[in-house]
């Protein structure tokens, strides 16, 4: 009986990772066919720029960033989002009632004065004091927007798209650096389709280890240590094999956000973020899918991976846990509260293929690896593991982890996405990355997916912890 | 040995190779489970997956480095004559003499200063660069395409666009659009047949530059109405300017927006008859605007009228007002105001009474506001009456702010002088 049982649950692990290891290449050949159909459809930036430019028909855009407790970086931040490339877009900044020099440091370096505003209050956030732009002319794009604490990025991103007065929003942290241009790419992928554009993502990348200046990245570069570069790996993975995959059938699951560039009649007829989500970039986004297939309606989802955004990661162990812990508990989240899209063919590829595979190979693949581990463990003294076997086992999945890094780094450098100051030295940076990633990122990721997943299935109260800014200037140091 | 010969025996070799390994694979993992014999094919098919990847990844560095090496001398030798030729202090003809000249050749020792296919793509990359961010005010046109024969660009482009990969094709197609260089009629043919919507596409937009035919049929196709967005909008705004610009007619757009049945298709043609100022073509609209159900065309022929300034449907937007959906109110209130012949006052009072929605009273107030005279005294007369909550839309037009910044149409960048009639 106990012999049956260990047998079924040896051929179950094997079966299940073949079956991730042919997921995985099918993605790689799926964003393969992205990059083909990007390389023909995707003209150089001169082109965009020269016709979008001189369009009255380009699309404007808000850009939407909340803001907490960033007297560091807020300067920085709003520099170099008035900085963006781009004919059309306002830049909203929403100060969460923070509690530090945030608001003041605003008022006066951008001369702000309280204007009217007619607020619709389109989607739930917590009620606006009052909206504030600039004397400076320089400064027109600016609309800031001080508001009742609410606690999350969610409930300041909705206050930001009430404001906003634009067709189109991005969605952004105040962390972040974006490429000047980014939203020139993004567009040109709206107004290429038949079909709305409900949401086009675009790379995030770590910026821990870049040189950044006056809200500009000068200088891309693998951080030379070890969490950002292991983190550096993982997001690059993420965006340039699974998401670009996705894309190429219309079933992109997640637009981070960090960056991302949304419908904004389609997001608020979703309801926009919810503000007590753990995960409110896929809440809304599946929201917004799952809105435009309950009324029939055509739309694409695209990601674009030439637009690259610098965010500040997690330094420390600490930090990371705590990040990872609060996506463990988003992803339980989303399985739980999007149920009803698993293997539904009405909601198209994301309902069929997408979400099943979010539920069987990124919400299972922690639990069962811990299982796994665990047994291995218990098999260890009772003489019950076959070393051989286990070595080519253990190969294959190395070997395959291997394969795929060098799949990413390849992608990154046919489709040019990041401008690293030196391919050859911070690609040699990932590869070291990827070789030691299995021993010691990996695990380290399993134990807080699981230990996320405990405290969801507990209701543990979770609290928003930022991470501690460094600050532009301080990096560059 | 002869390069096939040889080519054979290395395929040859390299066959066996691999069979070599694979029976080395097969023979030691006879006597093992099936779930290792798998894991093993596994680990060999990655680990010569990664040995490729790699080595291709060198290979292309090196052909990049190569590239990067060939632009830097092409900018460095020729960019300066590129840049006097692009400005606006460029002589209105330059023989073909005095361009070589200007970029240092001697056409009786070298007749053909690029060899290479690569230097003329290169070179060509290097001119459209600077060619479509220059902002001088009269590009001559006459000069350019001198310059580029004497190159052998158009030969080498057309050649692109008929022999070589996809990318490169849409590239060369690009430039000989902005150069409005002529393209021989097989080539082009067969790429406005071609399976590929963005070579397709491209290929329309390129013969428009330069036809001197205006029948245009291959935007009469079911397939432009199906797969149509707003960039195929941006490109034809953009080639039909220029065709505009080298003296050639332009054809009848209200046709094209009947023509079709989807309605972004049919919006398509009519923002573009507004862009390119057919007022002859008005009448052609009346009844679309009478008998379509969609809201979006009804809009976009309001402010097509406004725009145009086609007073004759004025009577038929006034008697329609009320019943279309708000955003189409919006359209015709504006084009109402831009009228002004005093017939629409009504309308847009009644735009502010009847209508629930905060956007199209605040739109009809901006609208009285801007409609001379008589307009600015019912504005002052709804302001004294105004109660508590109709209050706040009359506090953005005693800010300096707001008002300075009050949000212009986007289509108004076709008209700029609307931007001082609606800011009073």
């Amino acid at each position: 009986m106990w012999l049956t049982i260990y047998y079924i649950f040896c051929y179950l692990i094997f079966t299940y990772t073949l079956a991730l290891i042919v997921t995985y290449v099918i993605m790689v050949f799926l964003s393969r066919r992205t990059r083909q159909k990007l390389e023909i459809n995707m003209p150089d930036d001169n082109t965009i720029k020269f016709l979008l430019r001189g369009s009255p028909l380009t699309p404007a855009v808000s850009v939407i960033a909340p803001a907490y407790n960033e007297e560091v970086v807020i300067i920085d931040c709003v520099n170099s989002l008035l900085q963006l490339d781009y004919p059309d877009y306002e830049v909203v900044i929403v100060n969460d009632e923070s509690t530090d020099r945030t608001m003041e440091i605003l008022i006066e370096e951008y001369k702000l004065i309280e204007v009217p505003y007619d607020i619709a209050m389109r989607v739930q956030s917590k009620p606006i004091k009052r909206v504030l732009k600039s004397t400076d002319e320089r400064y027109s794009r600016l609309v800031v927007v001080d508001k009742v604490h609410g606690g999350t990025k969610a409930d300041g991103s909705n206050a930001g798209i009430n404001v906003c007065s634009n067709k189109y929003f991005v969605c952004t942290d105040v962390d972040c650096v974006i490429e000047p241009m980014a939203l020139y790419r993004m567009m040109w992928h709206v107004v290429n389709s038949p079909a709305p554009m409900i949401g086009v993502g675009a790379t995030m990348l770590m910026s821990n280890g870049c040189t950044v200046q006056d809200g500009r990245m000068i200088k891309a570069e693998v951080s030379n240590r070890p969490l950002p570069m292991f983190q550096q790996l993982e997001y690059m993975r993420s965006f340039l094999i699974s998401k670009l995959g996705w894309s190429a059938i219309n079933a992109l699951p997640n637009i981070s956000g960090g960056f991302g560039l949304f419908d904004t009649d389609i997001a608020v007829k979703s309801g926009g973020y919810d503000p007590a989500s753990f995960a409110e970039d896929v809440d809304m986004l599946l929201r917004m899918v799952t809105y435009m297939k309950n009324h029939d309606l055509d739309f694409r989802l695209a990601m674009v991976p030439e637009a690259c955004c610098w965010t500040e990661g997690p330094g420390t162990v600490k930090q990371l846990f705590r990040q990872r812990t609060r996506w463990a508990r988003g992803l339980f989240e989303i399985v739980s509260n999007h149920r009803k899209l698993f293997f539904n063919p009405h909601y198209g590829p994301i309902g069929a293929l997408t979400m099943p595979y979010i539920f069987i190979f990124e919400f299972l693949a922690p639990i069962l690896e811990m299982l796994g581990f665990l047994f291995m463990l218990w098999l260890t003294p009772t003489g019950g593991v076959n070393w051989r076997s286990a070595f080519v086992v253990f190969c294959m999945i190395y070997l395959f982890c291997l394969f795929i890094s060098t799949a990413v780094i390849y992608n990154d450098y046919k489709i040019k996405a990041v401008n690293w100051s030196s391919k050859r030295m911070n690609y040699l940076k990932l590869m070291v990355a990827s070789i030691l990633e299995p021993f010691v990122y990996h695990p380290f990721q399993t134990v807080c997916s699981n230990i996320g997943y405990l405290r969801f299935i507990r209701n543990t109260r979770a609290v928003w912890t930022p991470i501690q800014r460094q600050g532009f200037k301080k990096k560059d140091q | 040995m002869d390069t096939i010969a040889y080519i054979r025996y290395y395929l040859y070799y390299v066959a066996s190779f691999l069979r070599y390994i694979v029976s080395f694979v097969a023979t030691k993992l006879e006597k093992y489970p099936t779930e290792v014999k798998v894991a093993a094919v596994i680990s060999v098919l990655c680990g010569f997956t990664i040995v490729v990847i790699f080595i291709r990844m060198l290979f292309m560095s090196g052909s990049r480095k190569n590239l990067r090496l060939l632009r830097e001398h092409t900018e460095e030798t020729y960019v300066d004559a590129m840049k006097f030729l692009l400005s606006d202090e460029a002589p209105e003809q330059m023989s073909r003499e005095e361009i070589c000249q200007l970029f240092g050749l001697d056409p009786a020792v070298n007749p053909e200063p690029l060899k290479k296919a690569k230097e003329k793509q290169v070179f060509a990359e290097v001119f459209y660069e600077l060619f479509i961010n220059d902002k001088s005010e009269s590009v001559r046109m006459g000069n350019i395409h001198t310059m580029l024969e004497i190159f052998g660009i158009p030969e080498h482009l057309e050649k692109e666009v008929s022999l070589s990969a996809k990318r490169n094709k849409v590239n060369a197609l690009n430039m000989i659009r902005a150069y409005g260089l002529s393209i021989s009629p097989w080539i082009i043919n067969k790429l406005l047949n071609s399976k590929n919507l963005r070579l397709q596409r491209l290929a329309m937009y390129t013969v428009i530059v330069s036809s001197s035919d205006s029948s245009m049929d291959y935007f009469e196709t079911e397939f432009f109405d199906k797969n149509s967005c707003i960039k195929d909008e941006i490109e034809l705004a953009y080639s039909l300017n220029r065709r505009r610009k080298a003296g050639l007619k332009l054809p009848n757009l209200a046709r094209w927006a009947h023509m079709h049945k989807r309605e972004f298709t049919q919006c398509l043609f009519v923002r573009l008859m507004r862009r390119f100022n057919q007022v002859e073509y008005c009448d052609q609209l009346k009844d679309l605007f009478r008998e379509s159900r969609k809201k979006k065309l009804i809009e976009e022929i309001s402010r097509t009228w406004g725009y145009l300034h086609y007073v004759d449907g004025e009577q038929m937007m006034i008697d329609s007002l009320l019943t279309q959906p708000d955003d189409t109110k919006v359209a015709i209130l504006h084009a109402l105001t831009r009228f002004g012949t005093g017939h629409g006052l009504d309308a847009l009072l009644d735009g502010f009474h009847h209508s629930h929605n905060p956007h199209v009273r605040y739109e009809a107030l901006r609208c009285l506001y801007n409609y001379g005279t008589e307009g600015r005294k019912a504005f002052d007369k709804l302001e004294l009456e105004a109660s508590e909550e109709d209050s706040k839309y009359f506090s953005f037009f005693h800010n300096p702010i707001t008002l300075a910044k009050v949000r212009l149409d986007r289509e108004q960048a076709y008209h700029p002088s609307m931007e001082t009639v609606l800011n009073g």
